[in-house]
């Protein structure tokens, strides 16, 4: 096809969109195009648009200002009920308009624009706008990741019936300007929802996203987030259990027996929130994982209760002469082992406890283990090794995440390299690499349940694994940026990511699809936890930091932004009382969790999540210039974070 | 450019292009080329540093680093920049001229033959793990592994504003007391908002510290004393216990000034040196304390009980430098602490023909110029030391123009009979010329001729012109004048001292001075060899106060006359019936029983305490740890609070 006639195609294609029909015929058959070509119809935006501006004669740039005055001042004089919804559309409009005025090479024109009407957006829009500005020519929207999502998506804006009524009834007196109405058509996908406007409060609890809020219909799924029920493991372990401890202590078993069912009588025996066992298919536990996870319980049982009035112990593990090099750590389930990945792109393991790190025999040596005997588990390690740090070498970039599974015997890493890494905690070697990133791998996370794990990187997915599979289960795509940051829900059944986009979103592993997408951050979003009842999602960006209730997706609790710095850790205490947050601002800040869900539970679902004042954080502690890197709370409700000193400088 | 296209980013100008098209050799580019190079110079310039931008983040970073561009352009499948390692932020040097303004890398010309040659360099420290309690059920420790609990900048503030301590919220960010039960609960049920008085409340574990840190600060064991010492310079959080630090000291020096304890004030001094090489603690709010205990170790006219013998000079002398490092880390336009120190110090220098004339600075200091024409030798000492210590043109303008005089009270008590006279005069004469030999070197010109120095400076002339010449001669003059301080510590303190076994015992102390300007670890020890048996032995430096009572008539004579001392005089110096209160704690060996107090009343009319120590000592087991009490007149049983409130405690 000749490029002569790539315009008529592109007028087509424009008719198609607003499905002029009878026009589209007659201009098929006068120009004699077949149907290949219409099949072959798949010009992009910016395309279309560069090649319309030649026949775009009326593009007059003047108009643009005048307009946009308009609409402000349209806002500015409709009455409070109207005024904050739809302030939210001069945003979108303003930065349509911008990219408008550079599409019809009218540069100086969208640099003035740029200048006059910036200052005014709101101000977590400003890095956008700053990452916006460095286009100042047609030909840079193409390679500008922003402009380019601003292009081929649409701006989601809600507004309440009356407000959207009366955004109609002034698009109707403005005749004579048709710009407006062109981007509100094009770029702006106008929400109408049931129910009073919004205060400004609330308008600012959801805006945000790189793309404006999240749609209702977006988040109707019913999302199980209630917790499986646990298998009965405590059966199983309990004799082997009771017979170590029966020498010891014969009175003790007995007690903690019964502590045990305490335990899971507090949850409720048929949750209705929750998701079948079967939904997803869990791995058959082991024999040493049910040792472990029997441990585990034994552990639970004597945790602190912890609450406003008693406050967690911390103990700080501080990386030394590390400088900038240490970049992630994680500290197993049951807080004995601490792995840190570093910029040099080694990951050092190292034993919290008095136990070395012992690596499994020889292949020879291990021929000679009678395999019945009872500490077959023992009797594979080397008895020589007492090593109390270990390195683990393979990947070829900075390790941006390390994660331990459950059950302590294997490590994931991720990397700039664009690979996953499977390391086994016996051998010390790397097991599997996991190649289907395109780019850095920024997250990596274990399903709770093992088996399964979830990456997420600067390719825009995030991908589910199982440790069994080279290929990826699922991909979840849909992100407009990079997914910085992912999270296994408690039950397994669902992921959540976030993203550079400024949005979370919940992804269900069953089906692939995206069942929440959670708006209200103003900044890219680099941690996520989940709350141990399964509810609630706490996410933290560049100091803010935000609970959101999963059964609907609206943010239930803003807390305030008392960090200065991003966030790059999250921990609930296993009670689900106290939420710990660690930040690049070397500050560690405990928050009550307890009273943050009543809050959230008094009044209707996202009815008022304004910023609450200081009283749900309870305390701060600031360390000797060393920003946290992580957080951990052990089995008994102990405090560890992590975090390497930068000198005294 | 404007304001909004700062607001927006800023772009590479033609210029620079232009710059950068001739280092690599086009000569003339065209306005227009270089405008739209430049423009998309700046273009992919920004995105590729909003790239690194996510990688700065991702690796936890708050500071953008050369591998963040690295891997930025990786992903965009460009090749990195090799050669650009800088293990800090870089070093953009800053250039202008000819109307164009540059920044660039400096980049060294190494020579390749000098690095294969030089050892390998040493190997970065392996990362390692530290483990330490950042809160211990929801308080967090003040160990030196936490930050303080209170910043320096905050106690500057509160130095300047007491209010804001007040209007603080809560203490929920500062990691002091967690607000909890009954106080937080009033709190916030108070409706009336009644402004309260800051408490200075110490937790049990605070009194503890404080006893065992005074205890050992002032005891015998000079091992603890190091730990304690150690431990004030170093120790985050110590800024809640500073009031009592300060009355502690400034208490114990007004006492053992008294008593002519040498030993204690050299402790206390050390304390004082502690507490100001304390990085975390701010002490401005507690000069008016610290400055005259100081200025009273520096000008007393008696510092030790047998002054021909004990090395107070060193004393003298590390309490000089301490007042020039609280001059100069607390000077400001404000306070003008210098200038009224260094005012003090020339009031003691003042020749009586001037004093006579001035008025109105006070009766007490009027009547102590009075007799400044028998301003002991020892004060003026004293006086000489902390002005040199303020610096040359200190020197130069307060001590120079009274030489003439000095020089006639030192010839005075060398060609008079007092032992002790003519040692003191000895150090003043030595002192003075060392610290004047610098100054008077740079005000002079070479020909040195004995006569003029003598009609110039008196006395001293002759002596003065032999140092200058001296210093002239030495290569290691070069530093002038600033090094006074330096050089005073290397000569040996008496060069002309009278007795040649006094002469001996000082000078083999003279070294230990001079260490203890290196590091405040090494011990001022005053003198233990045999002759002075006072301070040396440990079984004296048990009773930290051994007082001995003054007629009340010789009393503003030799105490006051010469001790700065803040509104209240110390009781002790007022009372008839003085009694030296040792409390022991410990395991008491033979007769006192554990923690028994015990109160050994000094008759008025012993003079002889260092013979009625012993006696007393024997009881006392070797392994007790004396604490400075202070006992009112009248035997009272209630020594001042601020110190002994926690005798009770052990």
């Amino acid at each position: 096809m000749g490029d002569k006639n790539t315009p008529l195609l592109a007028v087509l294609q424009l008719l198609r969109k607003y499905n002029l029909k009878g026009t589209e015929d007659i201009l098929r058959k006068e120009a004699s195009l077949g149907d290949v070509e219409y099949e072959n119809l798949d010009l992009p935006e910016v395309e279309l648009a560069s090649i319309l501006t030649a026949h775009h004669t009326e593009s007059d740039p003047y108009s643009y200002e005048f307009a946009y005055d308009n609409l402000k001042k349209f806002i500015e004089t409709s009455l409070d009920i109207y005024k904050h919804e739809l302030s939210t559309l001069l945003y979108p409009v303003f930065v349509h308009m911008y990219l408008l005025l550079i599409l019809y090479d009218h540069n100086e024109h969208a640099v003035n624009f740029l200048e006059k009407f910036g200052q005014e957006q709101e101000d977590y829009c400003q890095e956008d706008l700053k990452r916006l500005s460095i286009v100042k020519h047609k030909d840079q929207i193409k390679g500008n990741e922003l402009a380019e999502i601003y292009s081929t998506n649409k701006f989601v804006v809600q507004l309440s019936r009356d407000a959207s009524s009366q955004l109609k009834r002034f698009l109707h007196e403005q005749k004579s300007s048709t710009v407006i109405i062109n981007i509100i058509n094009n770029h702006i996908q106008v929400e109408v929802h049931d129910g009073p406007g919004r205060t400004q409060a609330q308008v600012r609890a959801t805006t945000g996203g790189m793309l404006g809020e999240a749609t209702r219909n977006e988040n109707r799924t019913k999302v199980y987030y209630g917790l499986l029920k646990e298998p009965d493991i405590q059966v199983l372990p309990a004799p082997v259990e009771d017979e170590e401890e029966v020498e010891e202590t014969p009175d003790k078993p007995k007690k903690k027996k019964a502590k045990k069912d305490n335990i899971f009588m507090k949850k409720p025996k048929s949750d209705p929130n929750a998701p079948p066992n079967d939904r997803i298919p869990l791995p058959e536990l082991k024999e040493t994982d049910k040792i472990e996870k029997g441990k585990a319980l034994r552990e639970a049982s004597k945790r602190i209760q912890l609450g406003p009035d008693s406050l967690p112990s911390i103990c700080f593990y501080t990386l030394l002469n590390s400088g900038h090099t240490a970049i992630c750590t994680d500290i197993c389930d049951d807080s004995t082992l601490l792995a840190v990945g570093f910029s040099n792109s080694n990951i050092k393991v190292w034993t919290l406890t008095p136990v070395k790190l012992r690596g499994m025999k020889s292949a020879e040596k291990l021929l000679d283990i009678d395999r019945e005997a009872g500490d077959v588990l023992v009797r594979m390690m080397e008895e020589k090794d007492r090593d109390t740090c270990r390195t683990l070498y393979g990947h070829s970039g900075s390790v941006y995440k390390v994660a331990f599974d459950p059950f302590k015997t294997l490590l994931l890493s991720c990397s700039e390299d664009s690979t996953v890494r499977l390391w086994s905690l016996q051998c010390w070697t790397c097991l599997v690499v996991y190649r289907g990133h395109v780019w850095p791998v920024w997250d990596v996370r274990w399903s709770p349940h093992g088996h399964y794990f979830v990456s997420s990187g600067h390719d825009r997915t995030a991908r589910l694994w199982a440790t069994d599979h080279h290929q990826p289960l699922r991909i979840f795509s849909g992100h407009l940026s990079d997914v910085d940051c992912v999270q296994f829900h408690p039950n397994s059944n669902y992921v959540a990511t976030g993203s550079s986009d400024r949005t979370v979103r919940l992804w269900d592993c069953l089906t692939g699809t995206q069942v929440r997408i959670m708006t209200g951050h103003k900044s890219t979003i680099f941690t996520l936890a989940f709350s141990v009842c399964g509810r609630w999602l706490a996410s933290g960006g560049s100091g803010e930091l935000i609970v959101f209730d999963i059964s609907n997706g609206s943010p239930a609790a803003i807390l305030p932004p008392l960090h200065t710095a991003p966030i790059h850790a999250l921990a609930f205490s296993r009670d689900g009382t106290i939420l710990s947050s660690g930040s690049l601002d070397c500050n560690i800040k405990l928050w009550d969790f307890t009273a943050i869900t009543e809050e959230a539970n008094g009044e209707e679902p996202g009815a008022n999540p304004i910023q609450k004042e200081e009283k749900f954080l309870l305390r701060s502690f600031a360390t000797k210039n060393s920003p946290i890197k992580g957080l951990h709370f052990t089995r008994r409700n102990l405090l560890l974070a992590v975090g390497s000193y930068e000198g005294s400088a | 450019m404007g304001d909004s296209e700062f607001a927006y980013g800023s772009s590479l100008s033609v210029d620079s292009m232009k710059v950068i098209a001739e280092s690599i050799g086009i000569a003339s580019l065209g306005d227009d080329a270089a405008k739209e190079l430049a423009d998309d110079v700046t273009f992919r310039l920004k995105v590729i540093v909003q790239d690194s931008m996510k990688f700065m983040h991702h690796s936890k970073r708050q500071k953008l680093s050369i591998t963040d561009i690295d891997n930025a352009l990786k992903i965009k499948n460009i090749e990195c920049q090799y050669g650009f390692i800088q293990p800090d932020s870089l070093p953009f040097r800053f250039a202008s001229g000819g109307g164009r303004e540059l920044h660039f890398i400096e980049e060294k010309e190494i020579d390749l033959s000098e690095i294969l040659s030089a050892p390998p360099p040493k190997i970065p420290l392996d990362v390692s793990v530290r483990a330490h309690w950042l809160s211990v059920d929801g308080v967090q420790p003040t160990v030196p592994e936490n930050p303080p609990p209170l910043s320096k900048e905050a106690q500057k503030l509160e130095s300047v504003d007491p209010i804001s301590k007040l209007s603080k919220p809560t203490n929920k960010d500062a990691a002091g007391k967690p607000m909890c039960g009954k106080a937080a609960r009033l709190k916030a049920s108070e409706s009336v908002h009644v402004k309260q008085l800051a408490t200075h409340e110490l937790s049990v574990e605070q009194q503890l510290y404080y006893k065992e840190i005074t205890e050992a600060c002032v005891g015998s064991d000079e091992g603890r004393r190091a730990e304690a010492l150690q431990s004030l310079a170093c120790d985050p959080g110590l800024h809640e216990m500073l009031p009592r630090m300060c009355t502690f000291i400034s208490e114990g020096v007004k006492v053992n000034v008294v008593q002519n304890n040498l030993a204690l004030l050299i402790y206390l001094m050390r304390m004082v040196k502690a507490l100001l090489d304390n990085q975390s603690l701010y002490l401005e709010k507690y000069l008016h304390e610290l400055i005259p205990s100081v200025s009273t170790c520096i000008v007393s006219r008696q510092l030790c009980l047998r002054p021909e013998m004990d090395n107070h000079w060193a004393l003298r002398d590390f309490a000089a430098r301490l007042m020039a490092q609280i001059c100069k880390t607390f000077n400001t336009s404000t306070n003008n602490l210098q200038t009224r120190v260094t005012r003090l110090f020339a009031k003691a220098l003042q020749c009586p023909s001037q004093t006579n004339n001035e008025t109105g600075v006070g009766p007490s200091m009027v009547t102590s110029m009075k007799e400044s024409e028998k301003t002991p030798l020892a004060s003026l000492y004293g006086a000489v030391q902390g002005l040199a210590e303020l610096g040359p043109e200190v020197v130069k303008v307060f001590i120079l123009p009274r030489v003439r005089w000095l020089g006639e009270r030192v010839e005075g008590a060398l060609s008079g009979l007092g032992g002790a006279d003519r040692l003191a005069a000895g150090n003043l004469k030595h002192q003075l010329l060392k610290v004047l030999a610098p100054v008077v070197r740079q005000l002079r010109q070479p020909p040195d001729l004995p006569d003029d120095y003598k009609r110039d400076y008196g006395y001293l002339g002759p002596s003065l012109q032999q140092a200058v010449s001296k210093v002239r001669a030495s290569p290691l003059a070069g530093g002038g004048g600033g090094a006074v301080a330096v050089v005073t510590c290397t000569p040996p303190l008496v060069p002309a001292a009278p007795s040649p076994s006094h002469s001996h015992a000082i000078i083999s102390h003279a070294p230990k001075t001079v260490e203890t300007v290196a590091s405040r670890n090494v011990v001022i020890s005053a003198s233990p060899a045999p002759q002075s048996p006072a301070p040396s032995t440990p079984p004296p430096q048990k009773y930290v106060i051994v007082s001995q009572q003054k007629g009340p008539q010789t009393q503003p004579a030799s105490g006051a006359s010469h001790i700065m001392v803040h509104s209240s005089q110390p009781t002790i110096v007022r009372s008839q019936n003085v009694k030296s209160v040792v409390v022991t704690s410990g395991p008491a060996g033979g007769a006192a029983p554990p923690q028994k107090v015990v109160v050994v009343g000094v008759q008025p009319a012993h003079h002889q305490v260092p013979s009625s120590i012993p006696g007393q000592v024997s009881q006392a087991p070797v392994s007790v740890v004396a604490k400075p009490v202070f006992a009112r007149g009248g035997g009272g049983p209630q020594p001042p609070p601020e110190l002994d409130d926690l005798s009770h405690l052990a």
